[in-house]
């Protein structure tokens, strides 16, 4: 990928493994050609607001339903684990037609607004508040902590090995959503960077250079995170694996 | 008697324009144009982006929210935001969706919403042609906006070493099977691909293939398929025979293009819209060059358009008004000029091929247009399939064709002839 971004525009189908003449053309065409940096701050609000928010609301479902017994709590769960199942094609209309009748079509609330709530994040987490000790959780209450202290101050710092490569995760997946951003946004200003890769594909002829150059710098900001992260994510995987 | 039933007719017209006179008179329409080249990055978008410009600073009543959305997303984008109640005034749509348009999306008849005088004036304007384009069942439900036709694009280095002469490029699919033999044999290089098939090739090319062949896709009432005929039967089985010698590859879609564009192929039929990444995978490593769409043995090569047409989907009269505007604009002599010295389509108006105020200077040093320019002549409107299941259709006598042409089985005949019985149960 690299390697192509780094071509000139007649090189591009070329067998060679390295350029003869680099050049930083591509990465100069794509920026002037689409508005990448606003692109990439747009993703990484909507990656970030839809990670938090999908995070706030795993970690709270997961309590509930691994810490109090309730009437229904395990038709909710599998409720919850069957809408995994659900392609997000099936719901996007409705989704669309809501948040059009809220007025938030082109706005980046509405990006976030569906993934709010991640299935499979419940479903994760409910998974290793299980395996939490309920000793500790009696502990606390023989202390005389609330639920909510419970949560947030025993249980969550306890997690934060499965919180951070779930966190991971939702960013990852957020980063690289296409089509929900894709249906809701009316000009790249307020696009993000998928659909900004999208725009160097066309009938007429992909242009490889500049797309090979946008997917580079699309890339980075994830990488980052992840060696930012690692050790964290690392540590849940190999805790996952002992257990 | 006969002076009053004038006056009757007059006061009729007057009333009839009043609604379209008063919008004319109204001030800041907004209107939605959903535009493909708008979601592109490069030439197309940056054209498309001057022209609403130019329209813009031309006619500061009219605001048009230009919104890009990718050809492939387009009918269904346009279907969910009128759903969402926020649909499209003017979209740029593909021929072979006008008919889906037009009863299921609302499209409106510019018979109905335009002044006859002034609609007439403008497609007076264009080629007859590529006027005929956007109508069905004698009414204009799109008008012509970015198209092209099928061209013979050749490497003309290959032609050279395989001992081919690339200033007599080859006219017919015999000529055409010889040449890339010929290639194949002297050189390493592939000897032709075609855009006919493909995930992403539309029907477009086959519908001109189809033609060529001397058959038609549908009965002139749209009500029976006809692609099985003896006449379609014979072409796809001289390609057949082309395929099987080999000189024709199945390699189809982006794939095809950027073969070509590498210079390991030596012909390849495309639309001209492909023409300039093929320029800059040639630049300064091999000459590339264009022909007319080859003829197959007895008949006349018969070429249809790829693109789309500007369909007006607003029924508010100050819309309408706002809409037939920016549909003139896009279609104007000054439009026509940026279309194609720019992204690369057609010009549709004989006034902006000839006139030196517009393209005639970019003709002469762009010779690589003239085969499709010497095309619209003989040009035969894309036919769009009726009703809801249309795509379906489409994917269908595509892919009975592909079969037929590259599959195992020599029964073209029984290929073409059991998907045309299916097919025909997806019709309305």
């Amino acid at each position: 990928m690299f390697v192509t971004a780094l071509r000139p525009e007649n090189e591009i189908y070329s067998y060679l493994p390295i350029p003869t003449a680099p050049s930083l053309e591509n990465f100069a065409i794509a920026l002037q050609q689409i508005p990448a940096v606003r692109m990439l701050i747009n993703t990484f609000a909507f990656a970030l607001g839809s990670t938090m928010a999908s995070l706030l609301t795993a970690v709270l479902a997961a309590y509930a339903l691994t810490r109090w017994r309730f009437f229904g709590a395990k038709l909710a769960y599998a409720i919850i684990a069957l809408t995994w199942l659900v392609p997000f094609q099936v719901v996007m209309i409705p989704n669309y037609v809501l948040v059009s009748r809220l007025g938030l079509i082109d706005t980046i609330t509405a990006l976030v607004l569906p993934n709010m709530m991640s299935a499979f994040a419940v479903m994760m987490l409910v998974q290793s508040m299980r395996s939490f000790p309920a000793e500790v959780v009696e502990a606390a209450r023989m202390d005389g902590a609330s639920d909510w202290r419970i949560l947030w101050r025993v249980i969550v710092p306890n997690l934060r090995a499965p919180l951070a490569a779930l966190a991971i995760l939702l960013f990852v997946s957020a980063w690289n959503e296409y089509f929900w951003p894709l249906l809701l946004t009316r000009s790249p200003e307020t696009s993000v960077i998928q659909s900004g890769i999208q725009m160097f594909i066309s009938d007429q002829g992909n242009r490889w250079g500049p797309l090979m150059a946008v997917s580079s710098i699309a890339c980075l900001p994830v990488l980052a995170i992840y060696i930012v992260l690692q050790r964290q994510v690392i540590d849940s995987f190999v805790q996952a694996g002992l257990r | 008697m006969h002076r009053r039933s004038v006056l009757l007719g007059a006061l009729a017209s007057s009333v009839a324009a009043l609604p379209f006179s008063r919008a004319m008179a109204q001030s800041n329409t907004s209107i939605r144009f959903y535009n493909y080249n708008l979601a592109t990055a490069g030439i197309g978008a940056e054209a498309t982006l001057k022209m609403l410009a130019r329209f813009g600073s031309e006619n500061r009543s009219v605001t048009v929210e230009g919104v890009g959305v990718p050809v492939s997303e387009l009918m269904g984008r346009v279907q969910a935001d009128m759903v969402a109640g926020m649909g499209p005034d003017v979209a740029q749509l593909a021929f072979t969706g006008l008919s889906y348009a037009r009863d299921y999306l609302g499209a409106v008849a510019l018979e109905d919403a335009v002044p006859a005088e002034e609609l007439e004036a403008h497609l007076a304007g264009m080629i007859p042609n590529g006027a005929r384009l956007g109508k069905l069942d004698g009414k204009t439900y799109a008008l012509p906006y970015v198209f092209s036709t099928p061209v013979l694009f050749y490497n003309a280095d290959i032609f050279r070493a395989a001992g081919l002469d690339p200033d007599t490029p080859p006219k017919t699919w015999e000529d055409v099977r010889q040449a890339a033999e010929t290639i194949q044999t002297a050189t390493d290089k592939t000897g032709l691909l075609t855009g006919i098939f493909g995930t992403t090739a539309g029907d477009w090319l086959y519908q001109g293939i189809v033609r060529s062949a001397g058959g038609q896709l549908m009965s002139d009432d749209r009500k029976t398929l006809t692609f099985a005929s003896a006449e379609v039967i014979e072409g796809l089985s001289f390609l057949r025979s082309v395929a099987k010698s080999g000189a024709m590859q199945p390699v189809f879609d982006t794939g095809a293009i950027e073969a070509m564009a590498s210079g390991s192929v030596g012909m390849y039929l495309q639309t001209s819209a492909v023409q300039n990444s093929l320029l800059r995978g040639s630049a300064g490593k091999w000459e590339l060059r264009s022909a007319s769409m080859p003829a197959f043995p007895g008949h006349d090569p018969m070429p249809s358009n790829s693109g789309s047409g500007l369909v007006m989907m607003t029924r508010d009269p100050a819309k309408q008004r706002a809409a037939w505007e920016l549909m003139k604009f896009l279609t104007s002599d000054w439009a026509y000029t940026v279309i194609t010295s720019e992204i690369g389509y057609l010009p549709l108006r004989p006034n902006a091929i000839e006139s030196e105020e517009f393209l005639a200077p970019w003709i002469r040093e762009n010779p690589l247009i003239l085969p499709n320019l010497d095309q619209l002549t003989r040009l035969e409107p894309t036919v769009p399939y009726p009703g809801p299941n249309y795509a379906q259709i489409m994917q269908m006598v595509n892919g009975a064709a592909e079969l037929a042409v590259f599959g195992p089985s020599d029964d073209v005949a029984g290929i073409l002839t059991e998907a045309q019985r299916q097919a025909q149960s997806l019709m309305p």
